[in-house]
């Protein structure tokens, strides 16, 4: 209805000033905002158009109603230079936009511009349990829509400065839209207790004939001198015209001295001075809405401020968590470190030990492989000396080549048990690796076995062929069976019966490798302590022997034991875990 | 049959080595030389009938070589023996030499010094074994005497007349003198001089 009635004046304008002037005059556009309900009525521009029109005649002017939803993106692209519409969407646009406002609107006989909107709180006529705000908490309110100015924020701005939040305190908060009467049925017939309207609109539903203006009561009602309508509220200030930043400002002056100089046209709008619009700004501020929504985020920072105690309990809480947090970090760094040089010193420590017992072992083979050493030595000089002499003598010089090739024979036997020696007493770090232990049985073995009969021990080797392949340090694995073999070779020697046996099997896929002897067994004691550092029975022994074999046997994986036989003797065994290829 | 008297040395070793370079070096200065990887195996295989030397380790698996020494002690050997050790046993020397080795030589020996020992335990031998052959020769030629001619003997060798030797086995000097003329006949000497020297030489005077 509204809508019809500006456009139909628009078509009449254009059509009373189109074909008079060229199209080559400036046009200046002017935005107004589509009324709400029964605003249209009050609110028309008829008049204020053909002023214009009628002061600027060097330019045509042009009246765009936007829409509600649309006006936004219209303004965005300098779709208009001047812009009508009622104080909150105003002050939203000055924020938004720049706008700035050049008149306010003022009714002949009306109210004051600068409060000339309120909103009407009212109940049902009769109900005397609703005579203020204070009242309100638990009771049903109604209004037609949350973004209107006059009306529901007029209001809600009055309620918040009570402490009372209609979304949370209320009964119920419902929003039924327009027309307005529905807020009014609403009351009447009892579907809520409390209705919310701008101010005047009563007045005016009562006057065309709508409504019972005794049908309904105000709360904290009064008539403000001049307004003539009974409002809940304080005042604010009346539609403004303003101008865009973009729009400049000699057209803006020339358009104000128009707008000032028009007479009181249809409904006795005219036009005057721009009023105050932060009374607008206050109610905005004060509901955080609008330009001011950001004021809801900065609520966090006040609510920070009111329960500061809290905060710094939590603070307090936090900060002792990350002091908590940094020191665990750093003792478990420190702690981590403390443990790797813990780590680092007790291999050491073992590596010093494993060459300890290393070179004791060697000791207590060192005459025996002292032997082994000076038999090829002395067989070298043998030779030696046997081809000075045939050379001396000039007959059978044929025979010095053989020599020769024994000397060289001899001399290379050795220096294989002087590296054998050195490697095995060298300090290194183990190498585990896929190794055949065949091969070491058999290396230890030719190594072993003329030191073992040197000492009249006959050692017997039997062993399940092909072996497996076990992932094993070489150097290691010699030095355990090198001391079983040594100590076998130590209980048996000084019997009748010298016999030591070395075997090697494969029993439920693990490798047992065996040292049995026939010698007069272990006592008690040694059977109980066999494996303990610094426990002999040697008198020229270190005690280290054992308890390293069973310490690098478990670190392969394996398991060394040691028992005496039901038929006499001793049997020391481990086990060795075949490597998976 | 004349017996061989040509030296001949034994290696007695367990070590190869040792054993195949000691006859490399026994044997380029001429000697017959046999090796034996162990004191049974030189007992059960060695000639012991020839004048010699045995070359021998003193510690072997099974058999050392003072219980080889012992064993040839007892068969009662001419051979010599030289001691090869690597141990340097002092008390082990002492007996070996008590018990008649030539000598004990640690290891590595010195070459001229036991090629010098194996000459002279050779030359002992070669000695030995003549002076046991001839004494053996000499006890074979008395037990063809009677026993009243081994009784003339021991007079004669004694250096008694024949007057005495009768007064005192109360028999007639004519008696004695047909004994002594047996027994010079039957003992292949001419005189009671060269008889008594024969003794003296192979019996340490004794008859």
């Amino acid at each position: 209805m509204r809508n019809l009635t500006i456009m139909l004046l628009i078509l009449c304008l254009g059509a009373a000033v189109g074909p008079g002037w060229a199209d080559e005059r400036p046009t200046v556009r002017i935005g107004v905002i589509a009324p709400r309900d029964i605003d249209g009525a009050e609110y028309s521009w008829g008049a204020t158009l053909h002023q214009l029109s009628i002061s600027l005649p060097d330019y045509r002017f042009e009246m765009r109603v936007l829409d509600q939803g649309a006006y936004r993106r219209i303004l965005a692209d300098g779709g208009v230079d001047f812009i009508i519409g009622n104080p909150a969407q105003y002050i939203e646009l000055e924020a938004e936009f720049g706008v700035s406002r050049i008149a306010t609107v003022e009714f002949a006989g009306g109210p004051a511009p600068s409060s000339a909107i309120g909103s009407l709180v009212f109940t049902r006529a009769g109900r005397a349990d609703i005579p203020s705000f204070a009242n309100l908490r638990g009771k049903r309110l109604v209004a037609i829509a949350p973004d209107l100015f006059g009306g529901f924020r007029v209001a809600w701005k009055e309620f918040a400065e009570q402490g009372f939040d209609p979304f949370t305190d209320a009964g119920s908060m419902e929003f039924v839209g327009e027309p307005v009467e529905k807020v009014f049925a609403a009351v009447r017939d009892g579907r809520a207790d409390v209705g919310i309207a701008r101010g005047c609109y009563l007045e005016r539903l009562v006057a065309a004939g709508r409504l019972r203006g005794d049908d309904f009561v105000a709360i904290e009602g009064r008539t403000p001198e001049r307004l003539r309508c009974q409002v809940s509220t304080p005042l604010y200030p009346d539609w403004p015209f303003a101008k865009l930043a973009s729009t400049p400002d000699s057209l803006a002056k020339r358009v104000a001295q128009a707008l000032l100089a028009m007479p009181a046209g249809e409904n006795g709008l005219s036009w005057t001075v721009p009023v105050d619009y932060q009374p607008v700004h206050a109610v905005f501020r004060a509901l955080k809405i609008g330009p001011y929504e950001y004021l809801r985020q900065r609520s966090i920072y006040q609510l920070a401020r009111e329960n500061w105690h809290w905060v710094a309990v939590v603070v307090l809480c936090l900060a002792w968590t990350l002091i908590s947090l940094a020191r665990v970090q750093y003792l478990v760094r420190l702690r981590t470190q403390q443990l790797n040089a813990a780590h680092l010193q007790t291999r050491r420590e073992r590596e010093k030990m494993e060459h300890a017992a290393r070179l004791s072992l060697m000791g207590e083979m060192a005459s025996s492989i002292a032997h082994e050493i000076s038999q090829p030595l002395a067989a070298i000089v043998n030779y030696a000396r046997g081809c000075q002499r045939r050379l001396a003598d000039g007959h059978k010089l044929a025979e010095i080549e053989g020599g020769m090739t024994q000397i060289v024979a001899q001399a290379e036997r050795a220096a294989i048990i002087v590296r054998r020696m050195r490697d095995f007493v060298r300090k290194r770090p183990p190498s585990p690796s896929l190794v055949n232990i065949g091969e070491i049985l058999e290396e230890t073995l030719d190594f072993f076995l003329p030191l073992a009969e040197r000492q009249g021990v006959t050692l017997d080797y039997a062993c399940e062929m092909p072996l497996p392949r076990v992932n094993a340090d070489r150097i290691q694995i010699e030095e355990v069976l090198l001391n079983l073999l040594q100590n076998a070779v130590d209980a048996v020697k000084d019997t009748d019966e010298r016999q030591v046996r070395l075997s090697a099997t494969v029993v439920d896929g693990v490798l047992m490798v065996s040292v049995r002897d026939t010698g007069p067994g272990m006592s008690q004691e040694t059977c109980e302590r066999l494996f303990e550092a610094f426990y002999t029975t040697k008198p020229e022994g270190l005690g280290l022997g054992l308890s390293l074999c069973r310490s690098i046997v478990e670190a392969h994986g394996g398991r060394l034991t040691g028992e005496n036989l039901p038929e006499g003797g001793t049997m020391l065994s481990f086990s060795l875990p075949i490597a998976q290829e | 049959m004349e017996p061989d008297l040509s030296p001949v040395v034994f290696v007695v070793d367990d070590d190869p080595a040792m054993r195949d370079s000691l006859v490399f070096l026994i044997g380029g200065v001429g000697h017959e030389c046999v090796a034996f990887p162990s004191a049974e195996a030189f007992l059960a295989g060695g000639r012991r009938d020839r004048p010699g030397c045995l070359v021998v380790d003193v510690r072997m698996p099974g058999m050392s070589g003072l219980d080889l020494q012992q064993a040839l002690k007892a068969e009662g050997t001419t051979l010599g023996i030289v001691f090869i050790t690597g141990h340097g046993d002092v008390p082990m020397a002492v007996r070996a030499i008590r018990d008649g080795a030539v000598e004990f030589l640690e290891k590595p020996v010195n070459d001229q010094m036991l090629l010098d020992r194996i000459g002279d335990a050779i030359r002992k031998s070669i000695a030995a074994t003549q002076l046991r052959r001839r004494r053996a020769e000499v006890e074979a030629r008395r037990n063809r005497l009677t026993p009243r001619e081994r009784a003339v003997l021991d007079l004669v060798v004694a250096g008694k007349p024949n007057k005495s030797i009768a007064a005192e086995l109360d028999i007639s000097v004519k008696t004695v003198e047909v004994h002594r003329h047996n027994v010079m006949e039957k003992m292949e000497v001419r005189s009671a001089v060269e008889l008594a020297r024969l003794f003296s030489s192979c019996l340490g005077g004794n008859p």
